[in-house]
């Protein structure tokens, strides 16, 4: 585990994600919990969850991540709402 | 009744190529027109907005996209509008459409939009140069989308942005970005005018569903909200 407080590593981890080019990803949420940080969210492609976890590394290599972030769900949708 | 599909946030690029597609194929069985409420891409790059042109070419309805913050990251939006323009993708921004169907006909007036937060806890154009600078563009954004209301000649009206119009539907963000993920200057134009729905993007944990001040229905369509390739309204009788 990082020997940051966890309100900076949370800050220094989001901004890894949303600026690193590799990820650009702002939709995702970092939270730390006990000795682990939890990612959750939703990305377009199993490459770019699996990019998560190889920009984290990069930078707080010592950080023990779990990755719930979930790929986009792209079936049709199964009802219409009606705006009357 | 007019059958709108909608879609935001989608952040195509060669490694996402074609995964929409499947559900894309069968849009003329669910809507009459289809509209992108920005990030079409990750980056703002040309190659990403080729994916995006390619995956929304050919659809048996209209396309009309604004673009969001990500499509303007790389600094080309102008390029990745006209490249989108010329693969048949009608590209809002500050200017409205008209599409007729079955006689009817739908206005969709489209912008960007922009930050600044919502009444009572919104930036003030106050202060240094770059605090001005970001409010003069929320002024600015949400005049021109008040402007292509005004243009407006249809039976019903849309309005189309990527940042959000309301607080409503930013719900599960936390409140302290709120100001960068809308502004009530948005709203204010869209119940000045007669706006039937309201779509917008940009909130990833936003909640769908919201009301303007003034009862203009408002939807979050941002892909990881609705959690399908896009999501249908239905408009009028």
């Amino acid at each position: 585990m990082s020997d940051e407080s966890p309100q900076y590593l949370v800050a220094h981890l989001r901004r890894a994600l949303a600026e690193h080019p590799r990820t650009a990803e702002l939709g995702v949420r970092v939270n730390v919990r006990g000795d682990a940080v939890h990612l959750s969210g939703e990305v377009a492609s199993e490459q770019r969850r699996a990019d998560l976890d190889v920009v984290l590394h990069e930078v707080a290599p010592q950080v023990v991540i779990h990755n719930d972030v979930r790929v986009a769900d792209c079936r049709e949708p199964s009802q219409r709402e009606e705006l009357r | 009744m007019i059958r709108i599909a909608a879609v935001g946030d989608v952040h195509l690029g060669e490694d996402a190529r074609g995964r929409l597609r499947p559900a894309l194929d069968k849009l003329g069985e669910h809507a009459d027109v289809l509209l992108l409420a920005g990030d079409l891409t990750r980056h703002g790059t040309l190659d990403e907005a080729r994916v995006a042109a390619d995956e929304f070419a050919d659809l048996p309805v209209p396309v009309v996209a604004v673009l969001g913050n990500h499509d303007h990251h790389s600094d080309v939006a102008d390029d990745i509008a006209k490249l989108l323009e010329d693969q048949g993708i009608r590209v809002l921004e500050g200017t409205a459409t008209t599409i007729d169907v079955d006689g009817q006909r739908l206005g969709v007036a489209g912008v960007k939009g922009f930050g600044g937060g919502f009444a009572g806890k919104c930036a003030s154009r106050f202060g240094e140069r770059e605090m001005k600078g970001f409010v003069d563009h929320t002024i600015d954004r949400a005049d021109a989308l008040r402007s292509a209301l005004a243009d407006i000649d249809a039976d019903m009206r849309v309005a189309l942005t990527h940042y959000s119009p309301i607080p409503e539907t930013l719900r599960g963000e936390p409140p302290e970005i709120y100001a960068f993920l809308g502004c009530y200057q948005l709203g204010e134009a869209i119940d000045e005018s007669e706006v039937d729905l309201a779509i917008h993007g940009h909130a990833h944990f936003g909640c769908e569903q919201g009301v303007t001040p003034g009862g203009v229905r408002v939807r979050n369509v941002a892909q990881p909200v609705i959690r399908s390739a896009f999501a249908t309204y239905g408009l009028g009788e």
